[in-house]
């Protein structure tokens, strides 16, 4: 295999750092590292660009041009990142989790509050049966990780590990914070594991923020989902970090029958962001909800592409993915629905609206369909275009300047995509942060949901 | 022979009327017949001798064959495209002959002059010139095989400038507009057909309409594969001039084999100042056998370049034959204000495999682009959209509505849409939506309950889903569309 080229030098570095990556990690995700060198070889040969859908300018090309490090030796970071973490979601009170660069951190308010039924701990931690467990579902994603996954499988060493037991509903959002606090430019691969087992129920919500917003980062983050026999599952990812960051977060979900899964992305702020969303639907009468809202200014890259199997019959799936685009940034969004012979009465939807505010803005979209069975129902819509001239010259004749009825008429644009949160404190939130992104404010500020700094109550943590 | 088939058409008409969806898809193929002409091919292979030895055979000039020869040496350094959905069988270009003309026997200057036995397969086709002469006011520029072999209404045509002839004509009597517009849409660089085709392209038809002229009449031409093994390579070239108009009709069908047959074909249009292209299909080439054996493979490149401000290129095609189909008609919109439409139907059967659809290109500003497309799957088949809608940069207030449906009759068939769009200018407004669906068991069930036996009210159903394209065929096209459906216009009225 060629190893000249510089994204080979991750491959190397785990090489000759085999000693200090986590034994048992590295022992499970021996076969993944093979894949992972495989492809490597694949991203070398190609270059950054998946085999599927949108043009490549879309994706963050750049993503290992800037020259990172990797915590291999797990040096403890400067400041006690957690520490200095302060949730500030007034009203919500959430199961707390910190992911300090790539390291699992619990919080006090976790143990205290953690309820039975729950497991949140770090991937370093597990032992025996739960292990097994955790093992089992990195290993399913072997056969087929993109580069970005390879990569992280590659240099792994800590994740979350997230269980209900059979018939837990968990009242509480599970909240995993990842924090991205270094002097020096940093990868950190991040994993996240959901396992829901039959008959329960979670909410899990992600943010990624920087505490270094000057600093180059670049995030590789894959969350694997489990949803068993009629669980439910929520998943929520909101990104507001630094210019600075680069990211590839990929989401794989499998759903048995009856289960039900909602995922909602939202991108108010960072540099450049790929987003993959798999998900199969491989037991009967399963519901899939994907929502997925990005804000890009300046110039910002965001690009989502969605994998959507349907395996079995009588699943139901909806999907509304909306941008509205500023200054120079750029969008891209590709989705596929695939419907395999023998999935009857699949009804899927898809929906993808883009909005160009600025005249230097690029959106390119492919919304797809495979479907090799007849008895289904599948449509698929997409959008791009500009606000309504006549809705904003009659606010401008009621008396509303010209920048604020734009700002009202987008922040309409976006309004259901955030209606369809079913969680309702964040729901409530993201409107706020919502006018806030579009109003020029950081969304970052101190009231914001999700806030990594300042001087909230720290008390709303543990109510 | 000739009226024993027009009665039989016209007693058969009144009952395709009712006919369904399943007898066009699933019917033998009628036009499954091979004409006894004397056929001079050259032998399989190609080489830049066998392009030399095409060009001399055709009395080319140094410049097109040295066109041929770049092309050529540039398709060597291709590979077949891939990224289609499609399975194709590997093609060995070397088991191809790329030529077969009519024997050269003296030119027929009359009609009764034409080889009787050619005579007839256009009447057994269902396209008799004379009566097509005689009645229908269109000029027929028949291609058989390789060789334009009748022209008619060239006279008619000439008053008025317009220029209606076959390629090789073309190359010898306007060799100056020939060349000012070959290769000038479609490249040889192009794509691997089309590389193929400009190596090795037989004959065609080329149309000029000059200036300020509306033709007056549609002008047709039918295509035929007619020789055992041979590839047809056509070429067209159409020119409508600042403020002309002109509506083609191209139509298609093709004997039974069951080897199968490379089709590589490239249209050029290219449309001036405030003209007016319509460029119809009607494609019904042997698809091969129910268990998808033989069929014709057809690749190819369709392109009009919309030049001229307030230029309009408008596609119809009704997609049924081709055991393979690769073929994506796409409107280059360069001028302000040019106008690009793409209207197809596409059906697919047994093992057939369809990928196609168009790419609308926005450059000029105020362009506005209209894509409406139907499938029909059954059986085995697969049938793909594919489409691109790109707005330039410095294109402002574009607009793009598109629609493709597609409809599955059968649990076995896949039916795909792969959508690109991408814009660049915030200007653009461009709309995109898609449905997949089977037949609803409702309509089905009030269909049966008004005493409409299932396969009529298939037949009803689909003919109602294609409609909005049908409607888009010229006249003199619609009977032959609807008959290769089977779906019948007036049966759904009411």
């Amino acid at each position: 295999m060629n190893r000249t080229d510089a994204l080979s030098q991750y491959l190397d570095l785990a090489d000759e750092n085999d000693a200090l990556l986590n034994k048992d990690l590295r022992r499970t995700l021996w076969h993944i590292h093979n894949f992972g060198e495989a492809a490597l070889g694949k991203i070398i040969a190609n270059g950054w660009t998946p085999a599927q859908t949108t043009p490549p300018m879309c994706y963050p090309e750049a993503l290992f041009g800037e020259d990172y490090g990797v915590n291999l030796a797990r040096v403890p970071m400067p400041a006690d990142v957690a520490a200095s973490f302060r949730c500030g979601v007034p009203k919500l009170s959430s199961l707390l989790a910190i992911v300090a660069n790539d390291a699992f951190t619990p919080t006090d308010a976790l143990s205290a509050n953690c309820p039975e039924g729950l497991t949140v701990t770090s991937l370093r931690s597990l032992e025996g049966e739960l292990w097994r467990d955790a093992e089992e579902m990195m290993m399913d994603r072997a056969d087929s990780p993109s580069p970005g996954a390879a990569i992280n499988s590659l240099l792994l060493q800590d994740g979350v590990y997230i269980r209900t037991e059979a018939g837990t509903e968990v009242e509480k959002a599970v909240q995993v914070v990842n924090l991205f606090n270094s002097p020096v430019p940093l990868l950190t691969p991040r994993r996240v594991l959901v396992h829901a087992m039959p008959g329960s129920k979670v909410r899990v919500l992600l943010c990624d923020h920087s505490q270094t917003p000057s600093v180059a980062h670049c995030n590789i983050e894959v969350v694997d989902v489990w949803v068993e026999e009629d669980a439910s599952v929520e998943i929520y990812d909101i990104e507001e970090s630094s210019a600075n960051t680069r990211r590839s977060w990929h989401l794989n979900v499998v759903q048995c029958a009856g289960s039900s899964l909602s995922v909602d992305t939202f991108f108010l702020a960072g540099g450049a962001s790929q987003n993959n969303i798999t998900v199969a639907l491989a037991g009967p009468r399963a519901h899939t909800r994907l929502g997925g809202l990005a804000i890009t200014s300046g110039s910002q890259q965001v690009d989502t592409q969605v994998q959507l199997y349907h395996r079995a019959p009588h699943c139901d799936s909806r999907q509304l993915f909306k941008s509205a685009l500023f200054d120079t940034s750029r969008g891209g969004f590709g989705g596929c629905i695939v419907v395999d012979n023998g999935a009857v009465g699949t009804d899927a939807a898809q929906s993808n609206r883009n909005m160009l505010a600025d005249p230097g803005t690029h959106m390119a979209t492919a919304p797809q369909l495979e479907i090799y069975c007849d008895d289904v129902k599948c449509s698929h819509g997409a959008t791009t275009g500009q606000l309504d001239e006549r809705a904003l010259f009659y606010m401008q004749t009621r008396g509303i300047p010209a920048e604020e009825a734009r700002r009202m008429l987008t922040q309409a644009f976006m309004a259901d995509v955030v209606d369809n949160i079913s969680f309702e404190v964040l729901r409530q939130r993201m409107h706020v942060l919502v006018e806030k992104r579009l109003s020029g404010a950081s969304a970052s500020c101190d009231t914001c949901a999700t806030a990594c700094h300042g001087d909230t109550n720290p008390e709303t943590v543990a109510e | 022979m000739n009226d024993d088939i027009e009665k039989n058409n016209a007693q058969k008409k009144s009952s395709e009327d009712n006919d369904t969806l399943s007898r066009a898809t699933s019917g033998e193929y009628k036009y499954g017949f091979t004409s006894d002409i004397d056929t001079e091919i050259i032998p399989a292979g190609l080489s830049e001798d066998v392009i030399r030895l095409i060009s001399q055979k055709k009395g080319e000039p140094e410049w097109l064959l040295d066109f041929r020869l770049k092309a050529f040496r540039h398709w060597q350094t291709l590979t077949p495209p891939t990224w289609a959905h499609l399975k194709i069988p590997e093609i060995d270009f070397q088991s191809i002959s790329y030529y077969a003309a009519p024997k050269a026997k003296d030119r027929p200057k009359r009609l009764d002059e034409v080889d009787p036995a050619l005579l007839d397969t256009f009447n057994r086709l269902g396209i008799p010139i004379e009566e097509q002469k005689a009645l229908s006011g269109m000029a027929v520029d028949a291609v058989l095989d390789s060789v334009s072999v009748k022209t008619t209404h060239r006279e008619r045509l000439a008053e008025l400038g317009i220029i209606f002839c076959s390629f090789s004509e073309a190359v010898k009597e306007y060799p100056d507009l020939v060349r000012k517009y070959l290769g000038k849409v479609v490249g040889y660089r192009d794509n691997f057909y089309a590389a193929l085709n400009s190596a090795v392209f037989s004959d065609g038809s080329f149309v000029y309409i000059p200036k300020g002229v509306r033709c007056p009449m549609e002008l047709s031409t039918y295509f035929r594969i007619n020789a055992s093994g041979t590839g047809q390579f056509e070429r067209t070239l159409i020119v409508a001039d600042d403020d002309a108009y002109v509506s083609y009709l191209e139509g298609c069908t093709a004997p039974m084999r069951d080897e199968n047959q490379l089709h590589a074909a490239i249209v050029e249009i290219i449309v001036e100042e405030r003209a007016e292209v319509k460029y119809s299909t009607v494609q019904n080439w042997y698809a091969g056998d129910a268990q998808g054996r033989g069929g014709v493979y057809n690749f190819v490149t369709k392109r009009g370049l919309c030049r001229g401000d307030h230029s309009k290129l408008s596609w119809t095609q009704v997609e049924t034959g081709s055991a393979i189909t690769w073929k994506y008609p796409s409107c280059i919109l360069a001028g302000d204000g040019a106008v690009g439409e793409f209207y197809s139907v596409a059906v697919t059967n047994n093992y057939q495999q369809a990928d196609t659809g168009t790419k609308m290109v926005h450059i000029g500003s105020n362009t506005r682009s209209t894509i409406v497309s139907k499938g029909i799957s059954a059986g085995h088949s697969e049938n793909s959209y594919r489409g691109l809608v790109k707005v330039d940069k410095k294109a402002e207030g574009v607009r793009n509505y598109t629609q493709c449906d597609s409809l599955l009759l059968s649990d076995s068939c896949g039916a795909h849409t792969f959508p690109v769009i991408d814009v660049a200018n915030a200007s653009a407004v461009v709309e995109h939506e898609a449905t997949t669906s089977k037949i609803s068991e409702q309509q089905i069930f009030y269909c049966n309950q008004r005493g409409i036996p299932t396969e009529e009210a298939v037949a009803l159903i689909v003919n109602g889903y294609a409609k909005e394209v049908m409607n888009k065929l010229p006249m003199e096209f619609a009977v032959e569309a609807q008959k290769l459906l089977a779906i019948t216009l007036e049966g759904s009225v009411g």
